[in-house]
C-alpha cells in the first residue's frame, strides 16, 4: 500500500517539474532562432543594391578606399574580408559557391584558381563591352591567368613578381644567370663573407613558383598546351639541376627546406645573405628595419637559366571575378571594373605596395616615387610566365611541391619522371593526394 | 481491482531496486521509470540527432560517389570503389602509421603524466588553486596559437628550443617533426586527462584510504588496490575520449608542418582530399574509414573495461 | 597527521615542476606579444625592445573586440545548455532502466567519433537553408551537439558512483524526487558537472573548424577564426605579434573561468553528504 502511495506521489510531481524546465529552454531556443532569422533575412530596403565583394584582408586601406569610391546611385559595394591565407580564402569561396550562395557578387581570386572555378561553373565569363574594358591597357601575363578555354573569366586587379635583390657591397656587378650567382656565392663563402642565396624552399606553393619559373626560363613548361598532360622534359631536368646545385652548394641557407618569403626577408635583413629572390615587399621593410644595410640593398632582374634567354618569372596576384549566383551580375561587372580601374590600382600600388596590372601606370611619375624598381617589374611582367592552368591545379601543385622540396633530395632525372607520372594521375583527379 | 492492486503492489515493491522482472507485464512503476528515462534523455537526443543525422548520412552517401567538385558533371555512383582507391593508396597507410605512432605515444605518456598531475592537484599540501589553474592553462589556450608558438620555438634562428635540442630544422625531418608534434599534443591535452582523473580521484572516499592506512598499507599499495579500481570509470572516460581525439589529431600537425615531409595524419589526409583537392568522394571515404578505425578502438576499450562502461550495470 | 618539512618540500617541488612545464610556453607567447616587430625573430626569451603596439593594433578596429564578445557569449551559452541536457540524460542513463539506453550511449559515442571535417559542409548547407548561417545559434547548436557525448559519459560515470541509498533515504525523509535530486544528488554530482562545464567551455572556446566554416562576418565570428584574419605588414609577413597579443587576451577569461570553477569542485565534495 505504502509503495503505491509513493508511486502516485512521485509520478505527477516528477512530470510537473520537468516540463517547466523544458518549456523555458524551448522558449529560449525559439527566441534565439527568431532573432537570428529576423536579422539574417530582409536587410535590403529601398532601391539601392548592395554588392558583396569578398577579397583578401587588406590593412593598408587601399581596398576600402576603392570600395567607398566605386559606389554609385544604383549600388554600394560592401567589402567583406576573407582569411589571410590563400588556402583559407579558397575554402570559404568554394564552400559558398558550391552551395550556390547568392550573397557573393565580386570575388577576389588568386591567379591560380580561375580554371578551377570556371570549370566548376562558379564564375561568369566576361564578354562584349565588359571584356573590352577589362583587356584595354592591361598587361598580357595577368590577363593570361584569367583566361580559360578561350574565354575571359576575370579581370586582373594586381600582380606580383620576384626580383633579384643583392648587396652591392659584396657583389659590385650583379650576376646574370643562376650559375653565375651560385659561383659568386661560393666565392664569397671562401672569403668568409655573407654569401647565402635566399630562395623559398619549403614544401608549399612558393617552391612550385620557383620550379615553374626555372622551367619556363629554360624554355619549357610543366603542362602541355592543352593542359591534358605533362610537358616537362629537358627544360624540367635543367630546372631541377639548378635547384639541386643550389641546395648542395655553400650558397644554400641551412634552413632552405623550411623557408618561405618572410624567412628569406629576415635572413637578408639579418645580414647573413648576399642574394635574395623575393617580392618587392622586402624593399620598404629593409628601409624601415635596417637603414644602414638599406644603403647597399640593390635590385635587378631575376637571373636567367640560359644565358641567351631572358628569365620568365612566374607571377602571382589577384583577379576579380563575378559569381554565377550573384543576383545583379550586370551591376557587379561594372563595379569590378571600377574597383580595378587606373585610379584605384595606383592607390593600391602606393598605399598597399601591390604592383598594378595596367601598363600605362608604370610610366606614371606618381608610381615611380614609391616604386623605384618599376622598370624592372614591368620588364619582368612583360616576359612573365604563369603557373599551369588546369582545374586540377591544386593537385598538380601538391605533386610538385612534394617532389622538389626539400631541394637537397632532388635527383634531376628521376624526380622529373616522378613528377610526370604523378601529374598524369593528378590531372585525371585519380587517387589520393598526400 | 483488488487483484490488480496486489499485482501492482508486488511489482512496485521490487521496481525501486535495480532488478526488474523482464517477462512479467510491465508494472506502472516500471513504465513511469521508462517514461521518465525517455523524457530526460529526449532533449539531448533531439539535439544530437537534429545536428548530425543528415550530415552523417550525406557523408556516407558521398563516399559511394565519384564526385569531384571541380568536375561536377562527371559525378556518378561508384559503390565501394572509393574505398578501394583509399585502401590501396600508400598515402593512406603511411598516414595510418603516423597516426598510430602519435596516438599510442601521446596517450600513454598523457595517462601517466595526467595521473601524476591529478594526484598533485588533488593532494598537494599548499598552493592548490595556483597549481590547478596553472596546469589547466595549456588546455585553455587556443590550439592554433599554441601550435604556432611551438612552431616558432623550433624554427632555426628564431626559436628558443631549437638551439638546445637539435641542429638544423627539426620540423623538416619526419621523425623529429613527429616527436615535436607529440610533444605539442602532450603539453596541450594532458590537462584534459588530469582533470578527468582528478574528478575521478575526488570520488574515492577518504575513509577507505584512512582505514587502509591504519591497516598498514603503503601509499603505493593504497594507490593500486583502492584508488585505481575505484577510478576505473573515470579512467575509461579519460582514456576513451583522449584516444578518440588523439587518433583524429589535426590542428597541431596542420600548423607545425601542414603534413609536409611525410608527417601527415589520417585527418590531414582527409582534409587535403576533401578541401584542397575538392574530391568529395575520396575525402568522404577517408572520413568513414577514420570513423571505422575509431569505432574499433572504442569497442576495444569498452570491452576491455567491461562493467565500468557507462550504462552497464555494475 | 603532521606534515613534515620533507613532505612539504616534495609537494613544493612537484608543484613547481608542474607549473613551470605548463607555463613556460605560455610565457613565450606573452614575451612574443610584447616584442617590437623588428626583434620578433631574435629568439630571446625576454624582449629586447618592449612595445604595446601589438595590443594597440588588435583593438584599433572593433573586429577583435566583437570576436571576443562572440566567443564569450557562444561558449557560455553552449556550456550552459550542454551541461543541463547532459545532466538530465546522464542521470537517466545511470539511474533508470529503460529500453534504448544502449542505443543512446552508442549514438552519442558515434557522434563523438565521427570526423568533423565531413560534417562541416552538410551542416553549412543546412544552416544556410534555415537562415542560421553566420549567427550565434549557428555555432551554439553544433557545439552543444558535439559537447553532449563527452558530457553524458563524464556525468554518468559520476552519477553511478553516488550511492543509491542516499536518494532512497532522502525520499524516506519525505523529499520529492526533484528535491532529492537538487538537495542530495546534485551537490554530490557538482564535481562532475563543473568538470563537464570546463571541458565543454574549452571545446567551444577553442574550436576552429566550425567557427571558420559557419560564420562569415564579425556578427558571429569567434576568436580562433578571427585570428585567421589578422594580417601582417605584408601578405607574406606572419602577424606574429598580433596573434600572440590576441592569444594573451583570450587566455585571461580562461584563467578566470578555471580559477573560479576549480574551487567549486572541492566545495561540492566537502558539502558533507559523502561523509555523513
Amino acid at each position: 500500500m505504502r509503495s503505491q502511495d509513493t508511486r502516485s506521489d512521485t509520478h505527477p510531481t516528477r512530470l510537473r517539474a520537468r516540463p517547466r524546465l523544458r518549456h523555458r529552454a524551448a522558449a529560449v531556443a525559439v527566441a534565439l532562432l527568431g532573432a537570428a532569422g529576423l536579422s539574417a533575412c530582409g536587410s535590403s530596403g529601398g532601391g539601392k543594391v548592395t554588392l558583396n565583394f569578398y577579397s583578401f584582408p587588406d590593412n593598408s586601406g587601399a581596398v576600402q578606399q576603392a570600395v567607398d569610391s566605386c559606389g554609385t546611385s544604383r549600388y554600394t559595394i560592401q567589402y567583406n574580408k576573407l582569411p589571410n591565407a590563400a588556402d583559407g580564402q579558397r575554402q570559404q569561396l568554394v564552400r559558398r559557391l558550391a552551395a550556390q550562395d547568392s550573397a557573393l557578387d565580386i570575388l577576389g581570386l588568386d591567379v591560380t584558381w580561375e580554371a578551377e572555378f570556371a570549370e566548376a561553373g562558379w564564375i561568369l565569363p566576361w564578354t562584349g563591352a565588359n571584356e573590352q574594358q577589362a583587356t584595354a591597357g592591361t598587361l598580357k601575363a595577368p590577363l593570361e591567368t584569367a583566361r580559360w578555354k578561350g574565354k575571359l573569366y576575370a579581370v586582373p586587379y594586381n600582380s606580383n613578381t620576384q626580383l633579384l635583390w643583392y648587396r652591392s657591397d659584396l657583389v659590385p656587378t650583379p650576376p646574370k644567370t643562376w650559375d653565375e650567382m651560385i659561383n659568386d656565392a661560393i666565392k664569397l663563402a671562401k672569403q668568409g663573407k655573407p654569401h647565402l642565396i635566399e630562395i623559398q624552399g619549403a614544401q608549399y606553393e612558393g617552391v612550385v613558383v620557383w620550379f615553374n619559373t626555372l622551367v619556363a626560363s629554360a624554355g619549357g613548361s610543366i603542362l602541355n598546351a592543352s593542359a591534358s598532360g605533362p610537358s616537362l622534359g629537358k627544360p624540367a631536368v635543367k630546372a631541377l639541376t639548378v635547384m639541386k646545385k643550389l641546395a648542395s652548394s655553400a650558397a644554400a641557407d641551412p634552413s632552405l627546406s623550411v623557408q618561405m618569403e618572410d624567412q628569406n626577408r629576415l635572413a637578408m635583413e639579418d645580414g647573413r645573405a648576399a642574394f635574395q629572390l623575393n617580392y618587392p615587399f622586402v624593399y620598404p621593410s629593409m628601409k624601415a628595419d635596417k637603414p644602414k644595410l638599406f644603403k647597399v640593398f640593390k635590385y635587378t632582374q631575376y637571373p636567367r637559366v640560359d644565358a641567351n634567354t631572358p628569365s620568365h618569372v612566374t607571377i602571382g596576384g589577384i583577379d576579380l571575378a563575378i559569381s554565377k549566383y550573384s543576383s545583379h551580375p550586370d551591376l557587379a561587372f561594372k563595379a569590378a571594373l571600377c574597383l580595378r580601374n587606373r585610379k584605384n590600382q595606383l592607390i593600391a600600388a602606393t598605399k598597399g605596395g601591390l604592383p598594378p596590372t595596367i601598363e600605362s601606370l608604370y610610366s606614371d611619375p606618381a608610381l615611380a616615387k614609391s616604386y623605384p624598381f618599376h622598370a624592372e617589374i614591368l620588364a619582368a611582367l612583360k616576359n612573365a610566365s604563369v603557373r599551369p592552368k588546369t582545374p586540377a591545379y591544386q593537385n598538380v601543385s601538391i605533386v610538385i611541391s612534394h617532389a622538389v622540396s626539400p631541394p637537397g633530395a632532388i635527383n634531376p632525372s628521376s624526380t622529373e619522371s616522378t613528377i610526370a607520372s604523378q601529374i598524369k594521375d593528378a590531372l585525371a583527379s585519380k587517387g589520393l593526394i598526400p | 481491482m483488488t487483484v490488480d492492486l496486489d499485482k501492482d503492489a508486488a511489482a512496485g515493491a521490487t521496481s525501486t531496486a535495480p532488478a526488474k522482472a523482464k517477462r512479467a507485464p510491465v508494472s506502472e512503476g516500471a513504465r513511469a521509470e521508462r517514461r521518465l528515462g525517455w523524457l530526460l534523455c529526449a532533449p539531448a537526443v533531439i539535439v544530437m540527432i537534429a545536428v548530425t543525422a543528415y550530415p552523417i548520412a550525406y557523408a556516407v552517401y558521398l563516399s559511394l560517389e565519384r564526385y569531384d567538385l571541380r568536375f561536377p558533371k562527371q559525378a556518378k555512383f561508384v559503390g565501394l570503389s572509393n574505398y578501394g582507391a583509399v585502401l590501396s593508396s600508400p598515402y593512406w597507410w603511411h598516414a595510418l602509421y603516423v597516426t598510430m605512432i602519435i596516438t599510442v605515444v601521446s596517450v600513454v605518456v598523457e595517462l601517466i603524466l595526467g595521473m601524476l598531475l591529478a594526484l598533485l592537484m588533488h593532494r598537494t599540501l599548499f598552493g592548490r588553486g595556483t597549481v590547478r589553474t596553472a596546469i589547466l592553462v595549456p588546455y585553455g589556450i587556443v590550439t592554433v596559437v599554441a601550435a604556432f608558438s611551438w612552431q616558432y620555438a623550433w624554427t632555426p634562428n628564431t626559436g628558443y628550443l631549437v638551439g638546445h635540442f637539435s641542429s638544423g630544422a627539426p620540423l623538416v625531418h619526419e621523425y623529429q617533426a613527429i616527436a615535436i608534434i607529440i610533444l605539442a599534443e602532450i603539453w596541450k591535452t594532458t590537462p584534459f586527462m588530469a582533470l578527468l582523473l582528478m574528478a575521478g580521484l575526488a570520488l574515492v572516499p577518504e575513509d577507505l584510504q584512512k582505514a587502509a592506512k591504519m591497516d598498514g598499507a603503503t601509499g603505493w599499495q593504497r594507490f593500486v588496490r583502492i584508488t585505481l579500481p575505484l577510478m576505473k570509470p573515470a579512467i575509461l572516460v579519460a582514456l576513451l575520449f583522449r584516444t578518440l581525439d588523439a587518433f583524429r589529431i589535426f590542428d597541431n600537425i596542420f600548423i607545425l608542418t601542414a603534413g609536409g615531409n611525410d608527417t601527415y595524419s589520417v585527418s590531414i589526409l582527409g582534409y587535403d582530399n576533401l578541401f584542397t583537392a575538392l574530391n568529395l568522394g575520396i575525402g568522404s571515404a577517408i572520413s568513414i574509414l577514420i570513423f571505422i578505425c575509431v569505432a574499433i578502438i572504442a569497442s576495444i576499450f569498452i570491452k576491455g573495461f567491461g562493467a565500468s562502461a557507462p550504462g552497464a550495470e555494475g | 597527521m603532521a606534515t613534515t618539512a620533507k613532505q612539504k618540500a616534495s609537494w613544493g617541488i612537484g608543484n613547481t615542476v608542474a607549473i613551470l612545464l605548463a607555463v613556460i610556453p605560455v610565457l613565450w607567447i606573452v614575451s612574443l606579444s610584447f616584442k617590437d616587430p623588428s626583434t620578433i625573430t631574435d629568439g630571446k626569451f625576454i624582449p629586447r625592445k618592449w612595445t604595446l603596439e601589438n595590443y594597440r593594433g588588435i583593438f584599433k578596429t572593433s573586429e577583435f573586440t566583437r570576436a571576443l564578445i562572440n566567443s564569450i557569449g557562444i561558449a557560455l551559452i553552449s556550456t550552459l545548455i550542454a551541461v543541463v541536457l547532459a545532466s538530465m540524460a546522464a542521470y537517466a542513463v545511470a539511474r533508470l532502466r529503460f529500453p534504448g539506453k544502449s542505443v543512446l550511449i552508442g549514438m552519442s559515442l558515434l557522434i563523438a567519433m565521427f570526423p568533423a571535417i565531413s560534417l562541416v559542409t552538410p551542416l553549412f548547407n543546412i544552416e544556410r537553408a534555415l537562415h542560421l548561417f553566420d549567427t550565434w545559434p549557428a555555432l551554439i547548436i553544433p557545439y552543444v551537439a558535439f559537447g553532449l557525448p563527452l558530457g553524458i559519459y563524464t556525468l554518468s560515470a559520476f552519477f553511478r558512483e553516488i550511492p543509491w541509498e542516499l536518494e532512497k533515504a532522502a525520499k524516506m525523509d519525505g523529499a520529492t524526487p526533484f528535491q532529492a535530486f537538487t538537495k542530495v544528488i546534485a551537490p554530490l554530482a557538482a564535481p562532475g558537472m563543473f568538470t563537464t562545464a570546463i571541458l565543454v567551455f574549452i571545446f567551444a572556446w577553442n574550436d576552429f573548424l566550425f567557427a571558420i566554416s559557419l560564420t562569415s562576418t564579425t556578427s558571429a565570428r569567434t576568436v580562433p577564426a578571427a585570428i585567421g584574419f589578422f594580417t601582417g605588414s605584408s601578405q607574406f609577413t606572419a602577424p606574429t605579434g598580433s596573434i600572440c597579443a590576441a592569444a594573451v587576451i583570450i587566455t585571461i577569461p580562461i584563467i578566470l573561468f578555471v580559477l573560479f570553477f576549480q574551487r567549486r569542485i572541492v566545495a561540492g565534495l566537502t558539502s558533507g553528504a559523502v561523509k555523513g
